[in-house]
């Protein structure tokens, strides 16, 4: 071996594992960069989507129109309180009584029972505004107008007849988790009293519009 | 010659060595492994914890603690007054039939004594 080869060797030799360890280095680390990536998306970013088919509640404005358009009411809207023996106020024995709202039940559209009440029968007056209120059946609809200019649309879910003696107050009054109505008016056979029995609408918001309504 | 060739060949190990023993601290030091599961326990274990109890907790309460109807009124409402016009009518034909009668007796009685006085 002469010393040139002897020298040309020992330099590819130093250049080979020089370049061999060199070229190692980049590989490794790559794989550490995406290890190091992939746990993180599946942390828990993805838990803030919550229910989404809810119905959309209003905020509070006060009633001021009642519509049933299957039973033709379309009355302008009383607000009601308590009477002194804790009973609810019902609207005063008119001719071409109107029926009220109870003032303190949510608003229509707003989560809970909103309570509306009107007469069957109205004495000598003859018929109340809630004559035909017993002849609403499922899926027909009432319509609210709030003092804000909106309007609330209820579907009927129920119509219940029951006897004053066994008024349900929990379902009327009782806590509910989306926005519902009542419609309340007296019913069946008539006693030495009057009605004996109560005529109750369970009704839930299925819509509601903006601006007057025709 | 043969010196040259040795320093050579010392020098290409050492440069050898040198290149690897980087290399080796690269790949084995277990610095990537403590700092990823470091990172990733303080920061996942705080941020679910509180932020899924309040919520959780706040929902239920307050639909169950105030109520939706503020006054719950007492027994059924009074939403039917039946036609009463029938029996006042017959009451007030007695009370004005009655006073009627009255009125008539009391004018008989004063024309009878009218009568006698004259005689």
């Amino acid at each position: 071996m002469t010393p040139l080869s002897r020298r040309a060797f020992v330099t590819a030799a130093t250049g080979s594992l020089l370049a061999g360890c060199a070229g190692r280095a980049p590989e490794r680390t790559a794989p550490a960069a995406h290890r190091r990536a992939a746990p993180s998306p599946s942390s828990p970013s993805s838990r803030s989507t919550a229910a989404s088919g809810t119905p959309i509640a209003l905020g509070r404005s006060v009633p001021v129109r009642l519509r049933i358009p299957a039973i033709g009411v379309d009355t302008p809207l009383l607000r009601l309180g308590l009477a002194a023996d804790g009973t609810v106020q019902v609207p005063p024995v008119t001719a071409h009584d109107r029926a009220g709202w109870y003032r303190y039940s949510p608003a229509p559209g707003q989560t809970g029972p909103s309570v509306i009440l009107g007469h069957v029968t109205v004495g000598a007056y003859g018929d109340g505004v809630f004559r035909r209120l017993a002849e609403l059946r499922r899926g027909e609809q009432a319509v609210a107008r709030l003092e804000n200019g909106r309007s609330a649309v209820f579907t009927v879910d129920e119509v219940r007849t029951v006897a004053k003696a066994a008024f349900p107050t929990q379902d009327v009054y009782g806590d509910v988790d989306r926005p519902e109505l009542r419609l309340i008016t007296c019913g069946g056979p008539r006693g030495g009293d009057g009605y004996l029995d109560n005529v109750i609408v369970f009704a839930s918001l299925t819509g509601t519009t903006t601006g007057t309504t025709p | 010659m043969r010196r040259t060739v040795l320093s050579a060949t010392a020098l290409a190990c050492t440069a050898v060595l040198a290149g690897t023993v980087p290399a080796f601290a690269d790949g084995t030091t277990p610095s990537p492994v403590p700092s990823t599961t470091r990172s990733a326990e303080p920061s996942a274990v705080p941020s679910e914890a509180p932020s899924a109890e309040p919520t959780r907790a706040a929902s239920p309460v307050p639909t169950r603690d105030s109520r939706q109807v503020a006054a719950v009124p007492a027994g059924a409402p009074d939403t039917g007054v039946a036609e009463p016009s029938s029996d006042s009518g017959t009451e007030g034909a007695l009370i004005g039939g009655g006073a009627a009668a009255v009125l008539a007796a009391g004018m008989a009685v004063y024309a009878v004594r009218r009568r006698a006085t004259r005689a």
